[in-house]
């Protein structure tokens, strides 16, 4: 609706420029024209320029001043739908999302199909999660605007959402044969999207005739062969379901889900069919690590023996580091372990004497020298993980004898004193690895963790530091980087050194990269309908829905309650650490 | 269980960034990983132990400013130090150029890599047929120079098509000519 205070040519002349200013982000320009406007004193109060007048100020960072602004345009012109929706934009802005629904529903009172004003509803809404909210604006979008693509999709989500399958498949339907889809991704994306709707309301089969009418226009290979790999599945098409994952097997030998999904396929019923199925996959694509990998997970006694036996010597002649951390999860079955550690001494007794893997082959050509080194570091690893510190100890200590300069037995050395509860001796050989390889990071952040486990913080950032931007702190650095590993290590240790305050702003600061991911969803809403990425929208969604269940989130809001705890326990009397207090109510308070 | 490869989905992103951050001095905010994850869901894969956890990914994308010559783009790609010599970088690059050909008709891949990191430079010429184009001085914000780096994808469209044959012969009926996927 009109202003209850319209301005005459001239002034709205000046007062479109100002909206144009802001759509440009020219903010200067428009606080000009706005105050060439309320400088006329018959102007001085009206409300639709005062409160763009706030807007404005806001983008520049006046926060206070705007508020004043638009709060006053308001007063001045309660039934102006510009007023509302900007006072409605400055709330958001300040993430007051509740606020401003109220504020956008009241501009819509007195211009109720203003589709700008529908759309900042609609997107509030979906980050509220307010569905049928959602439900209803889209409906409204939908209707005002039937020739516009993104009308159609955010009406079908909105029932999908709502888990109304049919009206959204409907939509969907009725959308799909509309001209307006042209570019061949996006139909592709699109008739995924419609197949994850079908596939969750529960029918099964009509998610398979709707691929198979449509698979030859979906570029997504992957998707579709995997989605046919389930639904047949689920509808006990088990020969067909084989020959899917099989044809995913051919693409990608290094999904091992793959393979689980093939043996129940094969409808396997002994762990002998699976390990026949892995070798038969071992000798089609003898370079791909899954099927030689998984074989030891099925084989057991003397077939396991032979098999570990050359999966061993193949990576102890190669020199494969993650050897030990690949076969580690076999370690839950004490007949393997007891194996796997026959084996690996008779390697090294064998070794040391004659430079073979065993007594057998001393006619043939000798191993590298570093095959026993790889096997005294085998054996660190395999001790330590079994709690031997000390024969751990003594096999690192072998390794670096024989080649002092590999920086994985430092790291494997630190490990082990870290498993054994001292600290200190950890990270004073991190650091030596970290030392010996300065532009790599993986050791250097490994170094900083362990510094911060032995309460070094300062050593932990300077640590830290050479891998940050220069001119900036580095815990600042890390932390607009999201860095949370980091935070959450520098919390607990600070929490160990009874430094309550520091732990928690570092657990608020975990806790702020949340919110900000949660806040990072907004833009998504539109921007996904144009791209017709549907199916990950919704995987957005339903993530962001759960996203502080993540265990880094976890860890470092124990951390808080751990500390919240102890000060209600034993507050903190001692005036001279008031300090610790003001910074902790700092970190609550933001 | 084995490290698994498979197609990164959004509940892979915090991991990813945590591996990333980690591995390397390149880093971005969660903001950049879900610009990959809504734009090209098929590009991104990530290689995971048999905890769930990401040992190594690789972050793609699509460069946008050239339809007719559509080419993919690798943002990032780290195998922790952990997890290295399994072949496991490969393996990924390998999975994404082929989904950028099969999803988004890329004709080629292109990437950047410090000029002192000789690891992944014999990795990219020497397994995955990388060839630099050119030197792009101070790329890095150290003021490291860049190699850009391009590798020719027609090998995956003749292995497409070599797939589509063989399967046809079978009688097999799961692999389709999408028009998106016959540009080539």
């Amino acid at each position: 609706m009109p202003s209850s205070n319209p301005l005459p040519p001239k002034e709205n002349a000046l007062f479109k420029r100002i909206l144009r200013c802001y759509e440009h982000k020219q903010y200067k320009n428009g606080i000009k024209f706005a105050k060439q406007i309320l400088s006329n004193p018959k102007f001085s109060e009206h409300g639709e320029t005062l409160a763009m007048k706030g807007l404005t100020l806001n983008c520049l960072g006046r926060k206070e001043e705007a508020y004043d602004h638009v709060r006053r345009g308001l007063r001045n012109d309660l039934q102006s739908h510009v007023c509302w929706h900007v006072y409605g934009l400055l709330q958001r802005s300040d993430k007051k999302y509740d606020e401003a629904i109220k504020c956008y529903r009241n501009a819509l009172k007195w211009d109720k199909d203003n589709i700008q004003i529908l759309r900042d509803l609609s997107l509030l809404q979906i980050q509220m999660r307010d569905l049928e909210g959602y439900k209803d604006t889209r409906y409204q979008l939908f209707m005002l605007r039937p020739t516009q693509r993104a009308s159609w999709i955010g009406f079908a989500i909105s029932y999908h959402l709502l888990k109304d399958y049919e009206t959204a498949l409907k939509i969907l339907d009725t959308f799909r044969n509309s001209p307006m889809i042209c570019y061949d991704y996006e139909h592709s994306e699109l008739l995924l999207y419609q197949n994850m709707v079908i596939q969750e309301s529960g029918e099964c089969e009509q998610a398979l005739k709707h691929l198979d009418k449509y698979s030859d226009q979906i570029c997504d290979k992957i998707t579709v062969k995997e989605t046919y790999g389930k639904l047949r599945l689920q509808l006990k098409q088990y020969a067909e379901a084989a020959q899917v994952y099989k044809e995913l097997l051919n693409i990608n030998p290094e999904n091992t889900t793959y393979y689980a999904r093939l043996a129940e396929a094969e409808r396997h019923t002994k762990p002998e069919e699976t390990l026949a199925m892995l070798q038969r996959y071992e000798d089609l694509f003898p370079r791909a690590l899954a099927p030689r990998r998984l074989q030891l997970n099925y084989a057991i006694g003397d077939e396991f023996k032979i098999l570990v036996d050359r999966y061993l010597r193949r990576g102890l002649h190669k020199g494969v580091p993650p050897l030990f951390v690949n076969l580690r999860s076999l370690y839950n079955d004490q007949q393997k372990v007891d194996t796997v550690q026959s084996l690996v001494l008779e390697y090294k007794e064998a070794l040391k004497a004659h430079g073979h893997f065993s007594d057998q082959e001393k006619d043939n050509p000798r191993e590298p020298a570093s095959a026993l080194l790889w096997t005294y570091y085998y054996l660190a690893q395999h001790y330590d993980h079994l709690g031997l510190t000390e024969k751990a100890l003594n096999e690192i200590d072998a390794a670096i004898e024989h080649t002092p300069t590999l920086i994985e037995l430092f790291v494997t050395k630190g490990r082990i004193y870290k498993h054994a509860g001292n600290v200190q001796e950890a990270y004073k050989w991190l650091d030596e690895a970290q030392g010996l390889d300065t532009a790599d990071r993986y050791i250097n952040s490994k170094c900083a963790k362990y510094m911060l486990r032995a309460n070094l913080i300062k050593e932990a950032e300077e640590t830290c530091g050479k891998f940050t931007r220069e001119g900036v702190l580095a815990m600042e650095n890390l932390n607009e980087m999201q860095c949370m590993w980091i935070q959450t290590e520098a919390a607990n240790a600070y929490k160990r050194l009874g430094k309550y305050g520091e732990a928690l702003k570092k657990c608020h600061e975990v806790d702020r990269h949340f919110s900000e991911i949660i806040e990072d969803q907004f833009d998504f809403h539109t921007y996904c309908m144009r791209k017709m990425t549907l199916r990950s929208y919704v995987g957005l969604l339903r993530l962001e829905d759960v996203l502080r269940a993540h265990p880094f989130y976890f860890k470092a809001a124990k951390c808080a309650v751990e500390v919240y705890l102890r000060l209600h326990d034993e507050p903190l009397p001692d005036p001279t650490q008031a300090q610790e207090i003001d910074t902790e109510l700092v970190a609550r308070g933001s | 269980m084995s490290i698994n490869i498979r197609c990164a989905t959004t509940d892979d992103l915090l991991n990813i960034q945590h591996c990333n951050l980690q591995c390397l001095p390149e880093n971005y905010q969660m903001k950049y990983y879900l610009y990959h994850a809504l734009s090209w869901p098929q590009l991104s894969y990530v290689a995971e132990d048999e905890k769930g956890r990401i040992v190594g990914y690789v972050l793609a994308k699509m460069e946008e400013d050239c339809e007719d010559n559509p080419h993919g783009h690798i943002t990032s790609l780290a195998v922790k130090r952990s997890h290295r010599r399994l072949g496991i970088a490969q393996k990924l690059m390998n999975q994404a150029s082929r989904a950028m050909v099969e999803c988004f008709g890329a004709k080629y891949v292109s990437l950047h890599v410090r000029r002192s990191n000789r690891a992944a430079l014999n990795l990219y010429t020497s397994s995955l047929q990388f060839e630099v184009s050119e030197v792009e001085p101070k790329y890095y914000a150290d003021g490291e120079d860049a190699y850009a780096m391009k590798r020719d994808l027609s090998s995956f469209y003749l292995e497409k098509n070599a797939t589509k044959e063989k399967t046809n012969k079978d009688g097999n009926t799961h692999i389709h000519t999408g028009r998106c996927c016959d540009r080539s």
